[in-house]
This record gives C-alpha cells, sequence and structure tokens, in this order.
C-alpha cells in the first residue's frame, strides 16, 4: 500500500477540512510574520461560519480579515493590532460596534491552553500574581480558581484549548506533511500540537525534505497534518520568515481601505471574493512580490 | 509575547489625542541644535538603568528598549542579555533596527527560544530582571492598560490586547515607557489593570508577597519618574532638557511625588550617540519621538 500524501488544491483543502459551520477555527502566525494568508482568504471564499476563533498570543491581519469578512461569531484572543503601524480597524469596529463576542485573555491563557490540549491536562495553574490584573473579572466563565493542593492557595487556572482546525504556515514541507518553520515558529507548534485538524501551506513541497536539513530541523510531523497546501507567497502581506518581508506599503494601504465601507468592500472583492486564490498573485504583481524576497541568510 | 513592552503604537497615541508640544523637546527627528533626538535620549536614560548581568524581556513595538539593551551591552553591560519579543531571540544583533518585535532580522541573535518557553520563563519569578512594559494608560502606582479606555462592556477606546503584561509582577522590576507624555495616557487610575505595577498602593502592594520589586522607572518624552519608597507613588526623577516642572504636571492626569530639587536628565554622551547612530543608520530612533 501506497503511503498517503497529503498535497492539494487549495480549494480542496478548506472544502474537505474546514467544516461549514466551524466550531473553532485557530489561525498561526504572530503581529505581521508567518499569517497563513492564503487559507484564511480561501475560508472567507467559501463563506465558512466561524463559531470560535482563536489566534496567537499576538494576531494582524490575520484576525481582522475574518472579522472584517463578517464570518465570526466570537474571538478568543491576547491582542489584535498591526504593531508599530498602529489598531486592528476591522477588530476594533467589531468589538466596540459588539458585533462579535470578545473572549479577552492574555498571552499564557492562549499558550497554556493550547499545551494543556495537546497534552490532555485538565488546566494548567498560573504562576502566583497573574490573577492581579482584571481580566478574570470580566471572564469569570475563562478564568477558573482551584485550590493548590501543596499550599492550599487560591489559584487560576488556563483550561485546556484544543481548535477543531488550525490554519498554519511553514516554510517547506515534503509530500507527506513533514514540515519545518525555518524561522521564527513563534506559538504555531503549540497550536499544531492541538488541534484537532491541520491545515498547512507551505511556500514549497520538497520531496527530500530530511536529507536537506537534517530530521532535527523537522519540527512538524506529518501524522499532525491533515492537508498540506503549496502557496508561494502565502502568506503576503505578511512576512514568510526566510522567504520574503512583510509588504508594509500593502498593510498600509489595508489600513487605509477599512476605514469606509466603499473602500473594505473593494479591497475585500479584488483581493479575496473575485478571484481564486491562485490569482492573488497577480492581485499584487509578481515583480513587487519579487521585491520582497528575504537575502536568504538561513538557508 | 509580544506582550510585554508596548508603548504608545502609533494608532493608540493618535486615537487617545496626543496634544501638540507633548512629547517634547522640540518634536521629532535629528533634532536640530540639541544633536539628539528624544528617542535616542530615552534609549540612553534606559541603557543606564540596566545592570551588568541583568536578563531583559520586552514585548511589541520596543525599538526604544532594544536600542537600550544594545547600548548598555556596547558600555558598561556587556554581559547583559535581552529578548526580543515575540521572536524568542536573545541578544538580537541588530544592525540596523527594525520596526517589528517578530521580525526575521532579529533572528540573527545569539540563540532563539521558541516562545513557549519566553513564556514559561516570565513565570518563572527569578530569570527576568527587567520587564519593559507601558500601554494606552498608566497610573500613578505604575498599573498599565492595553486593554481598553473607558468601560471594558462599553469601551471609548477599544486598545489591542494584553498579551504578556500580567507577567509585569513576577519580573525583578518594571521599567515603563511611553512615546506619548499627556494627561489621557498618566491617569490617576487605570480604566483596565492589564498590567499590573504597584495595584492600589503600598498595603495591597506587600500582601501579595510577590518575587520582585514592581515598577523601578518610568521614562517618557519629558522626564523620568521613579516611586517614592512608601507612598509607591511615581515621583518626578528628573525632567529632560528644556522641559518645566510645569509641563509635565500640565500633562499628567495625578500629582506625582515632586522633590524639591529635580535635576535634568544627563543628555546621551558622544559615545552613546555615536554608537546609536551605528546601530541605527536609518535613523528609526531618530524619527520615533
Amino acid at each position: 500500500m501506497e503511503r498517503t500524501r497529503k498535497v492539494m488544491p487549495i480549494r480542496e483543502a478548506i472544502q474537505q477540512f474546514v467544516p461549514d459551520r466551524c466550531q473553532s477555527l485557530a489561525v498561526g502566525g504572530m503581529h505581521m510574520h508567518n499569517n497563513p494568508m492564503a487559507l484564511i482568504r480561501e475560508v472567507i471564499r467559501q463563506n465558512k461560519k466561524i463559531k470560535r476563533l482563536l489566534t496567537s498570543p499576538s494576531a494582524d491581519i490575520n484576525a481582522d480579515l475574518l472579522l472584517g469578512s463578517g464570518l465570526v461569531e466570537e474571538i478568543l484572543t491576547a491582542y489584535v493590532g498591526f504593531e508599530h503601524l498602529g489598531l486592528a480597524p476591522n477588530f476594533r469596529r467589531a468589538v466596540e460596534k459588539k458585533t462579535v463576542k470578545l473572549l479577552e485573555c492574555d498571552e499564557p491563557f492562549l499558550v497554556y491552553g493550547f499545551q494543556a490540549g495537546a497534552g490532555g491536562l485538565p488546566f494548567i495553574p498560573y504562576p502566583k500574581g497573574l490573577e492581579l490584573n482584571d481580566l478574570h473579572k470580566i471572564n469569570p466563565d475563562l478564568y477558573r480558581f482551584t485550590t493548590d493542593p501543596y499550599t492550599g492557595e487560591q489559584v487560576m487556572t488556563a483550561a485546556p484549548l484544543r481548535p477543531s482546525v488550525a490554519l498554519i504556515h511553514c516554510q517547506e514541507a515534503d509530500p507527506y506533511g513533514n514540515a519545518i518553520f525555518k524561522g521564527g515558529e513563534f506559538t504555531d507548534r503549540q497550536m499544531i500540537l492541538a488541534a484537532e485538524t491541520v491545515v498547512l501551506q507551505v511556500e514549497k513541497i520538497v520531496p527530500d525534505l530530511v536529507a536537506k536539513y537534517g530530521a532535527t530541523r523537522i519540527n512538524v510531523p506529518g501524522f499532525l497534518v491533515s492537508a498540506l497546501v503549496e502557496a508561494p507567497y502565502g502568506c503576503h502581506p505578511t512576512s514568510s520568515h526566510t522567504y520574503y518581508r512583510d509588504d508594509e506599503e500593502h498593510l498600509k494601504a489595508y489600513l487605509k481601505a477599512c476605514k469606509s465601507s466603499e473602500s473594505w468592500a473593494e479591497y475585500l472583492h479584488r483581493h479575496v471574493l473575485d478571484i481564486s486564490e491562485e490569482e492573488y498573485a497577480a492581485t499584487i504583481g509578481r515583480g513587487r512580490l519579487d521585491s520582497l524576497r528575504s537575502e536568504g541568510v538561513f538557508e | 509575547m509580544s506582550g510585554k513592552g508596548y508603548s504608545g503604537e502609533k494608532g493608540l497615541a493618535k486615537e487617545t489625542g496626543n496634544p501638540k508640544g507633548a512629547g517634547r523637546p522640540e518634536g521629532k527627528g535629528d533634532a536640530g541644535e540639541r544633536g539628539y533626538s528624544v528617542a535616542e535620549l530615552m534609549a540612553a536614560v534606559m541603557a543606564r538603568h540596566l545592570k551588568d548581568g541583568e536578563v531583559a524581556v520586552m514585548g511589541a513595538v520596543s525599538m526604544i528598549p532594544m536600542a537600550a539593551c544594545r547600548l548598555a551591552q556596547e558600555t558598561h553591560a556587556p554581559n547583559l542579555s535581552y529578548i526580543a519579543g515575540g521572536s524568542g531571540a536573545v541578544n538580537p544583533h541588530l544592525e540596523p533596527l527594525v520596526f517589528s518585535s517578530c521580525a526575521e532580522e532579529n533572528l540573527r541573535a545569539d540563540a532563539v527560544l521558541p516562545l513557549a518557553d519566553v513564556i514559561l520563563l516570565e513565570g518563572h519569578g527569578q530569570r527576568f530582571s527587567v520587564f519593559f512594559g507601558g500601554g494606552l494608560q498608566i497610573d500613578k502606582y505604575g498599573n498599565c492598560n492595553l486593554v481598553c479606555v473607558g468601560d471594558w462592556y462599553n469601551p471609548v477606546l477599544k486598545g489591542p490586547g494584553t498579551v504578556g503584561l500580567p507577567f509585569l509582577p513576577r519580573a525583578g522590576r518594571a521599567v515603563l515607557y511611553t512615546t506619548s507624555h499627556n494627561a489621557r495616557t498618566f491617569v490617576e487610575k487605570v480604566d483596565f489593570n492589564s498590567g499590573p505595577g504597584f495595584l492600589d498602593g503600598p498595603e495591597t502592594w506587600s500582601r501579595q508577597g510577590l518575587p520582585g520589586e514592581g515598577p523601578a522607572l518610568v521614562v517618557t518624552p519629558l522626564c523620568v519618574f521613579d516611586f517614592e519608597e512608601q507612598s509607591k507613588v511615581m515621583r518626578l526623577k528628573s525632567l529632560h532638557p528644556g522641559v518645566s516642572r510645569e509641563e509635565v504636571m500640565g500633562n499628567t492626569g495625578f500629582k506625582p511625588v515632586l522633590p524639591a530639587e529635580v535635576p535634568t536628565t544627563p543628555e546621551p554622551t558622544l559615545s552613546e550617540l555615536a554608537i546609536l547612530r551605528r546601530l541605527d543608520p536609518v535613523g528609526v530612533l531618530r524619527n520615533l519621538v
């Protein structure tokens, strides 16, 4: 019997592995880096409803685009913003106008949560002092307290997180889904470990990945990956470490487009709804994309 | 991570209304006669505060703390280590400085930790000597807020979120900073406490029995504050060259402790500036504030 190759067209990957009403969708990437934008745009094209969106500790356009598309019912996050470029317009609008339910948490809630989800741990207790901020007061259901059996003191806990689907970007993978983060991995590996289903996009499928890097550098095993999509420039307008920088000009244009409903609709149609993902690069321009390429210092 | 050293993000400063004049001395850029920018002065102040052998950690939009750590390493603290935001990079060899804490350039470093390891160590309580933080609001006890202005249920302004700021009480001490010193940033009490400082004051703070010392220093475009030992209230430590007490008071929404004599913040020396300019040839700091 042949080993199953997991590579498939992006349309099929999202059709097959993201339910039409997805209970919880996690999106990888941190700030304007390694966001799995090709997969996210395809989710929007296929009009998949998301009951709960989960992010890394610092989401960016990955969450903001989904929020702007109106598909998200609630979001569990510790940050959505554009770092030095400013606030996230769709996030801010959706929260202020209450068109999305915000489950606001801190960074450890997500990271401890993914670790607990991955390992079947019932919860992870917080270090003392992290209950001193106000987050648990607005989120009594999220942040629950228990008694530390060793000291008898009250401790705050993080609940396990097990996203139904995680959308993740790695730089390269072999056809069986074994993959490498060539630059930063942020908290994407925790998401992969915790999710029930992982859809992975990569810049390049490399058949002899282990021969190229050695197995110790391949930090995503294929058995955790359900579907694999080759999506060159698939993080644009965010960066893909070692491949290309983030497109700051495009990110600024996005922020500007979010200012009015007309310009937002135009952006969404032009770069998402009216095209297939294979046509996305043409909406940006191949020359422009190539000008973003990194020097490849980590080869 | 990321979470850590948030200070006035670009959009935030605008949204919360940075009055003209705040951020002096004299606006942005190369700063003409003065010969250094406010951000360079702030970096020099932070650098001098760091000690050899310490470990510092910071979050998103941390250009000033990163420059400060590099400057400290190249002057009095060659054994200082610092972790650059969500990249997990330990001691990035950044030349030039970059804006994003997670940009690939940060990974040219001494070592790179998976972010989950950094978050684990942030909980340790003794690993990190200094945590750089900030917020949309900072109050007189050094509590920070990156969550919202106004009531959380009906915010006037929804902030980006707090990321790792709740770890502030686990650090050896906190160094807070902002690029917009005005009465909307410096408030009597934060609308939402997302990065605890001395909480409601000395009684509530001492009751917690936390491992660290709490907030130690606040660096702004106008001045430097520390905290009075007894009351834990922010105290004016030095005024930047050309800034008056009145200007600080007029742009601060609470009454800081005011010693009779307040010295002028020492300017960056020529050798400090030479190092900063070498690290930052494109002028990230010169154009920031």
